[in-house]
């Protein structure tokens, strides 16, 4: 009886393109809207996860195995599986409705996306998020 | 063994209380529209059958758990769940939005 589907809530994709990578939930429209007659969400998600980095890996090449790539998708609540964790990462100035409506400001908006995960990512915090899900 | 074999009394008992939601409340029937009412946060209480496929039931449990539903396993399968229901098909799981006149709710988790 308690929303889920909520602002921060950590969901993996399943279905589509992005099918089995994880992303956070941005904003939630739950009774949908008049294009999309359904319950969906905007999230921002990880397209290409960062690489394993080690401890004897050079400055240069942690950097380099850090690079995330972002997406930002409206997508279904019934191509969501929702998980119980979350990830307090401020998106909601970068990614919004508007940011999808044109190529260059989706790709502005991802590559914004993109920076905030890379610098969560190096501080060590959220670890189950960046991780590639095995299947 | 945890929660001894159940009695036919508490089995019945559930059987009267899910035919008095059928006639009284709001339910939905059906996999998909379980995890709907979920989503929705409507959803109050979700009964499975025992024949339920594992990976669905942990997927329905990992929902109700996330929307801190209570979830009952009906002691019996998809078919006898369906009967119960009052239905002529089998029903492998039901969730209840509105309990009308019955105490389903309040008395199953803490039998559950």
């Amino acid at each position: 009886m308690v929303k889920f589907l909520k602002q921060n809530k950590a969901v993996i994709i399943l279905q589509g393109r992005y099918a089995g990578r994880k992303g956070v939930i941005v904003r939630s429209f739950d009774d949908g809207t008049r294009d999309r007659p359904y319950g969906h969400c905007l999230v921002a998600g990880i397209a290409k996860y960062p690489k394993k980095v080690i401890r004897k890996d050079s400055a240069k090449k942690t950097a380099k195995k850090s690079r995330v790539k972002a997406f930002i998708k409206l997508v279904n609540y019934s191509h969501l599986m929702p998980t119980r964790y979350t990830l307090d990462v401020d998106l909601k100035d970068v990614v919004s409705l508007e940011s999808l409506q044109s190529r260059d400001k989706k790709v502005t908006a991802a590559k914004e996306t993109k920076a905030r995960f890379e610098e969560r990512f190096k501080t060590g915090k959220n670890r189950w998020f960046f991780s590639k899900l095995r299947f | 063994m945890v929660a001894a074999k159940k009695t036919k009394k508490t089995h019945e008992s559930i059987n009267n209380r899910l035919a008095l939601v059928m006639k009284s409340g709001k339910y939905t029937l059906g996999y998909k529209t379980v995890l709907k009412s979920l989503r929705s946060s409507k959803g109050k209480l979700v009964i499975i059958a025992n024949n339920c496929p594992p990976l669905r039931k942990s997927e329905i449990e990992y929902y109700a758990m996330l929307a801190k539903v209570g979830v009952h396993h009906y002691n019996g399968n998809n078919v006898d769940l369906g009967t119960a229901c009052g239905k002529y098909y089998r029903v492998c799981c039901l969730s209840i939005i509105d309990p009308g006149d019955s105490d389903i709710i309040k008395s199953m988790p803490s039998d559950h």
